[in-house]
């Protein structure tokens, strides 16, 4: 039997093998471009149905942004609100009959929460400056800089094994009741990831999001908060 | 269970590039189209409130403006009343003047009327005394009718002008109206008393003619001698009209 945790690649590229999750998350990446090229080439003032659902989510999402960071989410839009469609969309890609979701691999996982981590020094260091963001480590005390060395490292593997352990398990948990019962029992398990699938994106996105604004320090230059949003 | 290093790399660029993605054709057109609706609600609140501050301005100029109208109606209206006052006063004096001329004109009208009803009774009353004389003296006998006459008329004829009195009788017969027949007597008693007055004898031609009621008249070619009752009563019927 095959084991479902080693990872095959599908095809080579020259020296580089191109593996299933990457294969996905390209197709991820057409269907992306293309619908959001279709849905947002005739955006109006007076919005129609679809419009209107788009500019729902991005108006939710910097709520989101603003309540968590107590800051302007216009810089942070991109980062968070493409994490959460992304972990969303890889997640739900489990619906397709033979496709496993790139979410369900470490790599995945590890390359969104490296760029978390990335995006976290980032910002700091871009709020703080490099000795500010340096010295954040040393609250409340000195004597705390080893634990918040290790808390860098210890969230971010948090995020990968969070994310990785209930995709994973979701995929196992399906793929034996489909060895064991038939067809249709799967069914409600199905829904049930569509939902964990769900949770997952949006506390990935949102534990980003305070990583982030944690990164940046509590209190926000009040210049920052008082721009316009911008995109 | 493996770790694949190059998927992690392919995965961290395919993020990446999906960040690029959904930033261009997601994010970025929805943020904008989102902004640039608040900038037109905003504009447009802008124009609705100015719109609002020229419409209250507008209100508050068109109720100065209906104040205003409300004052200069209020002093015409003083003033028509005025003037339609002093015009009424102006028609009533009119009207009493002209009331005034009317009364003075009717009573005019009504003296006169009275004067001519009075002067219509007095000729009726003239007319009926003429006519009660008249009656009352066609009852008198022929011969006294004119006899009786005869000497005033021979009187008249003595008090006519000399030369009057020689025209008389030069070119033919004296023309003599009774008012009766004369007889014999009566005609020579005549033709003495008038060639006694004229030193001369004169013919006479006498004819009769009751209108003259009782008496004689003379006819000469220069002047009327009459002495009879019609010449009377025709003279108090002017006399009575002059003096009503």
């Amino acid at each position: 039997m095959e084991n479902p945790l080693t990872l095959e690649p599908l095809f080579r590229l020259g020296p580089v093998p191109v593996t299933e999750p990457v294969a996905v998350t390209w197709a991820i990446l057409v269907l992306a471009a293309a619908g959001c090229h279709l849905a947002t080439r005739r955006l109006r003032l007076a919005p129609g149905r679809l419009q209107t659902v788009l500019e729902l989510f991005v108006t939710a999402l910097d709520s989101q942004i603003r309540d968590t960071m107590q800051r302007d989410p216009g810089r942070f839009r991109t980062l968070i609100g493409s994490i959460f469609l992304y972990v969303l969309a890889a997640n739900w890609s489990s619906l397709v009959p033979g496709i496993e979701p790139p979410t369900a691999r470490l790599e995945t996982d590890a390359a969104l929460a490296l760029i978390v981590f990335a995006a976290t020094v980032w910002h700091g260091i871009a709020a703080l400056g490099p000795g500010g963001y340096l010295a954040t480590f040393a609250e409340p005390s000195w004597v705390m800089i080893p634990l918040n060395l290790v808390e860098q490292v210890t969230r971010t593997f948090s995020l990968i094994v969070r994310l990785f352990g209930n995709v994973m398990s979701g995929v196992f948990v399906i793929g034996i009741l489909l060895s064991l019962a038939g067809l249709l029992v799967p069914i409600p398990l199905m829904a049930l990831d569509l939902l964990t699938g769900a949770v997952q994106a949006y506390i990935f996105a949102v534990l980003a999001t305070v990583f982030i604004g944690a990164a940046m320090g509590e209190h926000p230059p009040a210049s920052q908060t008082a721009k316009e949003p911008r995109p | 269970m493996t770790f694949d290093w190059w998927t992690l790399g392919l995965q961290t660029v395919n993020v990446l590039v999906l960040f690029w993605i959904l930033s261009h054709f997601l994010f970025r057109p929805v943020s904008e189209i989102i902004a640039k609706r608040q900038a037109a609600a905003m504009d447009e609140l802008g124009r609705a409130r100015a719109d609002r501050a020229r419409a209250e301005a507008a209100l508050a100029e068109a109720r100065a403006r209906d104040d205003d109208v409300a004052q200069q109606r209020a002093a015409l209206l003083s003033e028509a009343q005025e003037g339609a006052e002093r015009a009424r006063q102006h028609l009533l004096e009119e009207a009493r003047q002209e009331a005034a001329g009317l009364r003075a004109g009717a009573e005019a009208e009504a003296r006169r009327l009275r004067r001519e009803a009075e002067a219509a009774m007095q000729d009726a009353a003239a007319d009926l005394a003429v006519e009660i004389s008249q009656r009352l003296l066609a009852r008198l006998p022929g011969p006294g009718a004119s006899a009786g006459f005869i000497d005033g008329l021979a009187k008249a004829v003595a008090e006519l002008p000399e030369q009057t009195r020689q025209g008389l009788g030069a070119a033919g017969p004296v023309a003599i109206r009774a008012a009766c027949a004369l007889g014999p007597e009566e005609t020579r008693a005549l033709a003495d008393r008038l060639a006694a007055v004229l030193g001369r004898e004169v013919a006479l031609s006498v004819s009769v003619d009751p209108a003259l009621i009782a008496g004689l008249e003379l006819d000469a070619p220069h002047a009327v001698v009459r002495n009879h009752f019609r010449a009377d009563l025709d003279r108090i019927r002017q006399e009575l009209g002059a003096h009503g």
